[in-house]
């Protein structure tokens, strides 16, 4: 008797479980699809200054790929170590798009 | 790592039960297979960052980047493409969940459509490039190697499209072995990486090569 409910306990722990991932998924979907929206309006609107678009650009596409990285990638359930693995490198072309960036900002200014 | 047989334990409390590698100090329960696709995307999104670093020097660099004559870039058609992959990634990590929860029939729906899904996207470019029910961009003016920016679009957008492609591809080859029963939920969470990964690098070319002022 005890067996039982204790079983039917981990069945109903593990539908909740697997309704709160498609929730999650749910939740992921809609938030790259404002943010989406949110680019969108950045690019086209004539109020937002050059340099101010660009880095916002930046940032919703940077938020956009660590969405997509963390959940539908479920980087965000691997080990400590499998995360470095995998971001520590991609660390190496966004800094070098910085060099590049402040080169261009260097020569500008001269 | 351990070389006993995988168990069937939970992935993490907010993930669907699955058959799971067995416990790695390091990479916990991470299959070589995974690993190996996970390299292999770390290379390849160095391809795309030097393809797009390479948009951004020639960019900087020219005082017109724009050349007379070429046409704007159809950001809201390619919204729409955007949304579209937003949707087949949903529709692969769906195809997984369902693979590991054993309903195979819903697995194998949401796989047929997440193929559909990229087939769907390479039309799209398609019709972006060259025309299918309105004029593409090549009758319109941009041609490849006529100026920078037209060169560093199509290779940029071509490569891409390539990785969808070949993603189309590896969806119907992995579908075909999941219907006579030879793949595993394992198996579509590797192919969920690459596609999702596909999803992951259109974020940055959207980005840098349509929405840029």
């Amino acid at each position: 008797m005890a067996d039982a409910a204790r079983a039917s306990e981990g069945v109903t722990a593990e539908r909740h479980a697997e309704a709160y991932a498609r929730r999650q998924y749910v939740a992921v979907v809609a938030t790259l699809v404002i943010l989406t929206l949110v680019e969108l309006g950045v690019a086209r609107s004539a109020g937002i200054a050059g340099p101010a678009a660009r880095s916002a650009l930046v940032l919703l596409a940077i938020a956009k790929a660590a969405l997509i990285a963390l959940f539908f990638m479920h980087l965000r359930f691997e080990t400590r170590i499998l995360k470095v693995t995998v971001l520590a490198p991609l660390l190496a072309p966004a800094v070098y798009g910085l060099v590049l960036m402040a080169d261009a900002f260097w020569r500008h200014l001269r | 790592m351990s070389d006993a047989t995988p168990s069937y334990a939970s992935h993490a409390t907010a993930l669907p039960r699955i058959a799971v590698w067995p416990r790695d100090a390091q990479y916990g329960t991470a299959s070589p297979g995974k690993l190996g696709m996970w390299i292999f995307l770390v290379s390849d999104a160095f391809s795309f960052g030097g393809l797009l670093i390479a948009e951004g020097i020639l960019r900087a660099g020219s005082a017109t980047w724009i050349e007379p004559g070429e046409p704007p870039l159809g950001v809201i058609f390619t919204a729409g493409l955007t949304f579209l992959l937003i949707c087949t990634s949903f529709t692969n990590v769906l195809a997984w969940a369902a693979a590991a929860e054993g309903r195979r029939r819903a697995a194998s729906v949401l796989l047929a459509l997440t193929a559909a899904g990229g087939l769907l996207f390479l039309l799209g470019q398609y019709q972006e490039w060259f025309g299918l029910w309105a004029p593409g961009l090549v009758h319109e003016g941009l041609v490849l190697g006529r100026s920078a920016r037209a060169s560093t679009f199509y290779v940029i957008t071509g490569y891409h499209g390539l990785h969808v492609a070949v993603g189309v591809a590896y969806i119907l080859a992995v579908l075909a072995r999941f219907l006579r029963g030879t793949a595993t939920a394992r198996d579509i969470e590797i192919l969920g990486l690459y596609w999702c990964f596909v999803d992951f690098v259109w974020v940055f070319v959207f980005s840098f090569v349509y929405l840029m002022p």
